[in-house]
């Protein structure tokens, strides 16, 4: 009986150490793939900023297989939400039909491929009562992922402006106000000066 | 002398399964209807606002701002990012477009006073609430929108139903957890008393109504009243890939909706705008826990 009780307990911490160390990977992760991947990702980041300004829009993969996107289509009045297989011709007689950049979508539906982005997006977020956007990325997880354990994806916010940071690198509100700025309720760390990234359950 | 689990059982069943039975408005109240220009005349007379003891962190300039925006463009009305306001922010969609004057004054009311009545019902604010509206962050547009963060607040601070049953009481951060839930039962309670309409309410909180024809239900629906949806969001609206779980988390107003073959194009308003996506009848029949019809009385 005192036998199995050690076995159960030397299981459990293996259990435990195994775990930290994973979490503690998806820290360096993060960081380590943005180095990685980073001519993709910043280009990512500068096409879908052009794009979208000329008519905003989101990109999401709905499948692992990345075989099948998701299509957010802004308009005035209203958001258009399309689901295509990749290569179906309806796709662009859609983008053309509302007056989208067919040939930028298509571009950065292939990088997001490439580096396993899930989803793509402009958000606001608020200085002072001030509206600004930022790119928000999302990293399909690529760690060995426990069945029933939500999985985590590494997210990369991209800002036009310098952001603070405090001590520990994480990305506050201002450099007089000193508050942690969540964005989807997660908190930041810094990658750069306007790159940041944090490990979510939820891509968006 | 039944068992106490069984008693149990039996009021648990029955508190869910009350939405499901259709049931009529007895508040005969009629809310006042008003127009856009009426509310905005309202507003321009009420000339500058000062700053209110009751609502520390509301700046008076902000708040007036928010009102006009409401009642200029109601479709823009945001619950918040990652808040449990949709249900709040789904019934106010037809008070902001039916009463726009009824909405001002009563905002106003509770701006000076910190207290309001609307219809029979009066609403008197904790603490917490009065120290919280104005405050909340990192929430989207909803960051700069004083108005809503009160109002919000507010109608979850006064209704309650069995998902409030742990949490009765506002803390900081609540409007992201059971303090701000909403379920179906209490979602038709208040648009019954709040707005005097007359509801007719098919689905529960577990159980998906039974809809043989949907299409055909839901288009009668739209043609006579406004519409309500309760849906399974993580379906929807996905926010990850993981295991769902067969719940209900949102309410969106149907808007309009067209079938070709079985695919049924849907038109809602959520998240401060309208959206159309395409599905099929039986991704509907599995996602919808709740329809709400409202005519007026």
């Amino acid at each position: 009986m005192r036998n199995n009780i050690s076995y159960l307990t030397f299981f459990l911490a293996v259990i435990a150490i195994i775990a930290l160390t994973l979490g503690s990977c998806a820290t360096v992760n993060v960081t380590n793939y943005y180095s990685r991947h980073r001519p993709v990702l910043d280009s990512i980041e500068s096409t879908y900023k052009a794009a979208y300004r000329e008519k905003p829009f989101s990109i999401e993969f709905t499948e692992r297989s990345f075989n099948r996107i998701s299509l957010e289509l802004m308009t005035d009045s209203l958001k258009y939400i399309y689901e295509f297989d990749l290569g179906e011709g309806r796709m662009r007689d859609t983008l053309l039909k509302y007056g989208f950049d067919d040939h930028a979508i298509s571009v950065l539906i292939g990088q997001m491929r490439s580096v396993h982005c899930a989803w793509v997006n402009n958000l606001d977020y608020y200085v002072n009562e001030d509206k600004r956007w930022m790119v928000y990325i999302s990293i399909w997880p690529q760690a060995f992922n426990f069945p029933f354990v939500n999985k985590r994806y590494n997210i990369l916010t991209y800002f036009s402006q310098p952001q603070y940071f405090d001590d520990q690198g994480r990305l506050m509100t201002g450099r007089r106000i000193r508050r942690i700025r969540k964005i989807n309720s997660e908190v930041f760390r810094r990658i750069n000066d306007t790159v940041c990234y944090t490990s979510s359950d939820r891509f968006r | 002398m039944p068992q106490p689990r069984i008693l149990i059982c039996l009021v648990f069943s029955y508190v869910i399964a009350f939405p499901a039975m259709a049931f009529q408005a007895s508040d005969t109240a009629l809310l006042p209807r008003s127009t856009t220009a009426e509310a905005l005349r309202f507003i321009r007379e009420t000339g500058h606002l000062d700053s209110s003891a009751h609502w520390p962190h509301i700046r008076p300039g902000s708040f007036l701002e928010n009102l006009k925006i409401n009642i200029l463009t109601p479709l823009v009305l945001y619950q918040g990012s990652n808040t449990n306001f949709c249900g709040y922010a789904a019934l106010s969609y037809p008070l902001l477009h039916d009463d726009p004057l009824g909405y001002a004054r009563f905002m106003l009311a509770l701006y000076h006073d910190g207290k309001a009545s609307w219809g029979k019902i009066f609403f008197k604010p904790s603490e917490g609430i009065k120290q919280a509206a104005g405050t909340l962050r990192f929430k989207g547009v909803l960051d700069i929108r004083p108005a809503d963060q009160l109002w919000f607040l507010l109608l979850a601070d006064h209704f309650k139903g069995y998902l409030n049953f742990f949490n009765h009481h506002y803390d900081p951060g609540d409007e992201n957890t059971f303090w701000a839930a909403m379920n179906y039962g209490k979602f038709n309670r208040i648009i019954n008393r709040l707005l005097s309409y007359k509801v007719e309410a098919r689905g529960t909180d577990l159980i998906r109504p039974d809809i043989p024809q949907l299409y055909e239900y839901l288009s009668n629906c739209l043609k006579t009243g406004i519409t309500f949806l309760y849906v399974n969001n993580t379906f929807l609206h996905k926010k990850d890939h993981g295991t769902k779980f067969g719940f209900p988390t949102h309410f969106l107003v149907l808007t309009d909706i067209s079938q070709s073959g079985d695919t049924l194009t849907i038109t809602y308003w959520d998240y401060g705008g309208r959206s159309l996506k395409q599905v099929s009848t039986a991704f509907l029949k599995k996602i919808l826990f709740g329809v709400t019809h409202c005519t007026k009385n």
